[in-house]
């Protein structure tokens, strides 16, 4: 049959097929596009925290290094003050023993030692070391012995040993 | 056999725009963007806020532990300075001919013998030396003993005691110990 219009090609779909069709797929796009992103960016925040985290291990590492500086700084600042007070202590110990010599009496040995004190002299009498020099010795140890060697010019040498429980001795 | 009729679409057209085939296109729509927020996008939300808050989380702790790190850090350099001289003197080797010269101005030194190194409070040594001198009078020893605590080297003075009378001088035979760090500090910093 013969037709006096020309045949139009016949589309696929129609235009407003089309329309949505380009307004679904923009619409999934941006969807899956904006999915993406997001994925992306909690991909570098998962890596950045691990870089952090690592950062953050090593940090707590050095601090307890700095630490374990600072306990011993202060463990030398204690045991150089402890040796200072020692020493003050030993120096006054000293001092006042010597000091307990009345002045009759001159010594020829001064043995001291952690719980043991031993002091060789000479007395004029018995009586001057047994009243000026034996109570303070006897206030200070716990046990204290004598021994007198009468010299030609009637003075006396003496041996003094005096001596204090090894668990009160001087550490 | 019986033929089942699917039943047409009608066609209502206003303005030449199908209405029927717009709300199918539309209701569709709708079913497709609820199905990709549900699928896609909403697990994307969520792992998103929960990297980001681990993130902000662990960026907030790194800002702690460097505060921190500067605090002990900024304690213990303020700590080194205060405690130099202390630090030195138990770092520094012990050397008799300096001790000797040392010692000069308070008493004669005759000998200096090393005794032994025995180990002190797990972190020190101790070094004994045994000293024979000549003193004028006991208080040479006890200026000796006061001007030890600004020796360079950590010195206790330590028994025996032993005060023997000669003719113009005391014989005065002592201990002296001598203080270090075991593993010195500087090893320790080189280390790091």
């Amino acid at each position: 049959m013969y037709s006096f219009t020309k045949p139009k090609p016949k589309p696929l779909f129609k235009e407003d097929t089309k329309l949505w069709l380009i307004f679904y797929f923009i619409s999934i796009l941006l969807f899956v596009g904006f999915s993406v992103f997001l994925l992306l960016k909690a991909y570098f925040y998962n890596k950045d925290t691990q870089q952090i985290n690592k950062e953050t291990i090593y940090l707590k590492q050095k601090i307890l290094k700095l630490n374990t500086q600072k306990e011993l700084i202060f463990l030398q600042k204690t045991l150089y003050e402890n040796i200072q007070i020692k020493n003050s202590v030993i120096k006054t110990s000293i001092k006042n023993l010597l000091d307990l010599i009345p002045d009759p009496i001159t010594l020829d040995k001064f043995l001291l030692s952690q719980n043991k004190l031993i002091i060789y002299g000479i007395t004029p009498t018995k009586d001057v070391y047994n009243m000026l020099m034996l109570p303070p010795l006897e206030s200070i140890f716990e046990k204290t012995q004598t021994y007198f060697y009468q010299l030609p010019n009637g003075w006396y040498k003496f041996k003094s040993i005096n001596t204090i429980k090894a668990d009160n001795a001087y550490n | 056999m019986p033929t089942i009729k699917i039943p047409k679409i009608p066609r209502i057209k206003i303005y030449g725009i199908d209405v029927i085939k717009n709300f199918l296109f539309f209701a569709f729509y709708i079913l497709i963007i609820l199905f990709i927020i549900a699928t896609i996008v909403t697990p994307s939300v969520k792992l998103f806020k929960k990297t980001q808050k681990e993130y902000f989380l662990a960026k907030n702790q790194l800002q702690l532990v460097q505060n921190q790190y500067k605090e002990v850090s900024q304690t213990l350099q303020s700590l080194k300075k205060k405690n130099s001289k202390i630090l030195n003197a138990l770092q520094k080797e012990f050397n008799i001919k300096d001790f000797t010269l040392f010692a000069k101005n308070y008493m004669k030194i005759d000998s200096i013998k090393k005794e032994k190194t025995t180990n002190y409070k797990d972190k020190f040594i101790a070094t004994s030396y045994l000293i024979s001198a000549r003193i004028k009078s006991p208080k040479n020893f006890y200026d000796f003993i006061d001007a030890s605590k600004d020796y360079k080297n950590l010195i206790r003075v330590y028994f025996p005691f032993n005060f023997i009378k000669n003719k113009n001088d005391i014989n005065l035979t002592f201990k002296i110990e001598v203080y270090n760090l075991k593993n010195k500090l500087n090893a320790d910093e080189k280390a790091h």
